[in-house]
């Protein structure tokens, strides 16, 4: 069992995810916004962080990955997006792990248990 | 004020220093865009000078010699038209040789002077040419303006349509994978939560819609006689039972037989958001006012509820494409962000107004003013 943080903006996504990883026995803590994220991660550090890309803005997902990562290098981050198309127009390219600190990169829509599975992963690989 | 940089490349040492004299104290004032241009005039005697000069700092208009020693103005022309410079050349030709402006002006001089010339001819083409440089260099930053609006509009259209797929489409692999049970009645609340997703699209594409309808000006738009009275109690009726259902009571305040001219599809729209948003972001049991005054020749809307409220900062994005204000009190209220900028779309056809006083957790008031005499109304 591990405590994890889901950061997005849209409840459905949330609530979704958090329903299949409580399954799996986790503790799951929930953030709207970004600066929601950064209150929850003062008062408690979660094991792992699953980000949206866009919430308050465009980029609110990937400063908050950057600012996790400096924080605490060993977190295994996860980043929701559409990243192909979008982020291509968005931002001219493709951001890849060298790019942006983040453990997995998953494309949305993603399937909760597919998420799940990769959390549980992610969590047995930093053990 | 725009500075515009000159070459003046010519020969003869005279024509160089008349031509600069002639030019350097001149301004330009255009009215169209109301901006004033000036002028920093530089020379060159022949080619070699030419091309040190345009190596130093681009001009934005060359005065180009046909004659000169070591090249000639044609090929200095070819070599300019060859490249995407920002620039226009006029072309000073000899007396009478009508056949070289004319292959000047195909190889894309934008201009041509017929030795001799006055500096009152000289200044009028300068001023023909930086006026037409000017307009052009407008004309394509707010074509750029444009596109990029556009493009931030398609974006953000993008990914509020993605939205809710995501989400129905994550709920549906979890009921394909039986993941929160084996009955049916164990998805009942994932069912709901999809129809209630699919419901915020098929808003958001209808409002999408009304607002392209309001912005391509090619609805078909019919000013009539409307009766503001009867179009305020549809928009009361719409929410009753929404209002009912959370006890939220609505006051109508209208003064007798108050009619506006107007399209009336247009009006509906500014009624029926505004009474829609005043009882969605109430509270339960809260209240909303809707007021209609008639000051003079014009209409004064105010539509006031006991709602959620917002910062001043808050308020200043409500009016923007898309802008939905995102916090805990209104993450449970769906809508596509259109609404607002809609309706601010449509006052402007009658020469109005709409703003926004509020103040959180107490209430907001909408006024929308509507001038129905004014020119644009009866477009």
């Amino acid at each position: 069992m591990a405590h994890i943080l889901l950061v997005d903006d849209d409840q459905d996504i949330i609530e979704m995810n958090r329903t299949v990883l409580a399954q799996r026995g986790h503790r799951v803590t929930v953030s709207f916004s970004a600066a929601e994220a950064r209150r929850a991660v003062a008062a408690e550090v979660p094991d792992l962080a699953v980000l949206d890309v866009m919430m308050e803005d465009k980029t609110a997902g990937f400063e908050l990955a950057r600012e996790l990562h400096a924080s605490y290098p060993k977190m295994p981050l996860v980043m929701l997006t559409g990243i192909s198309k979008e982020m291509d127009l968005q931002f001219g390219f493709t951001p890849d792990e060298t790019w942006l600190p983040v453990s997995t990169f998953l494309n949305k829509p993603v399937n909760p248990r597919i998420l799940a599975d990769e959390v549980d992963r992610l969590l047995k690989e930093v053990q | 004020m725009d500075l515009l940089n000159i070459l003046i490349v010519d020969d003869e040492y005279g024509m160089r220093r008349g031509a600069e004299r002639a030019l350097r104290k001149m301004h330009l004032h255009l009215h169209d865009i109301n901006g004033d241009v000036s002028f920093n005039i530089r020379t060159a005697a022949d080619g070699r000078e030419f091309d040190e000069r345009m190596a130093e700092e681009q001009p934005d208009i060359v005065i180009l010699d046909y004659k000169l020693p070591d090249t000639t103005g044609l090929d200095i022309l070819d070599r300019l038209m060859k490249q995407p410079l920002d620039l226009l050349v006029i072309m000073i030709t000899a007396y009478a040789s009508l056949d070289t402006a004319v292959t000047a002006t195909r190889r894309g001089a934008y201009d041509f002077l017929a030795k001799p010339f006055t500096p009152e001819e000289l200044r009028g083409a300068v001023r023909k040419a930086a006026r037409h440089l000017i307009l052009q260099r407008q004309a394509r930053r707010l074509a750029e303006e444009k596109r990029q609006v556009r493009f931030q509009f398609v974006s953000v259209l993008a990914h509020e349509m993605k939205a809710p797929i995501s989400a129905i489409e994550g709920y549906l692999q979890m009921m394909r994978e039986r993941a929160v049970g084996e009955t049916l009645a164990d998805y009942d609340h994932i069912v709901d939560r999809c129809l209630v997703r699919i419901e915020g699209m098929r808003k958001l594409i209808s409002d999408l819609l009304d607002m392209t309808s309001i912005e391509s000006g090619q609805r078909q738009r019919v000013i009539a006689t409307v009766d503001l009275g009867e179009i305020a109690r549809q928009a009361v009726e719409n929410v009753k039972a929404e209002a009912a259902r959370r006890g939220i009571t609505i006051d109508l305040d209208l003064p007798e037989g108050a009619g506006i001219e107007a399209d009336r599809a247009e009006i509906e729209m500014i009624f029926n958001n505004l009474v829609s948003n005043a009882v969605k972001y109430n509270r339960d049991g809260g209240r909303v006012g809707v007021r209609v005054q008639e000051v003079e020749d014009e209409i004064r809307l105010d539509v006031e509820d006991s709602g959620i409220g917002m910062t001043p900062e808050e308020c200043q994005r409500l009016f923007r494409d898309f802008s939905r204000i995102k916090n805990d009190k209104t993450r449970h209220i769906s809508g596509s962000g259109l609404g607002l900028s809609t309706l601010k779309k449509i006052v402007t056809l009658y020469d109005g107004d709409i703003s926004v006083e509020s103040r959180p957790d107490v209430g907001s008031t909408f006024s929308v003013v509507l001038r129905p005499g004014s020119a644009n109304a009866s477009r």
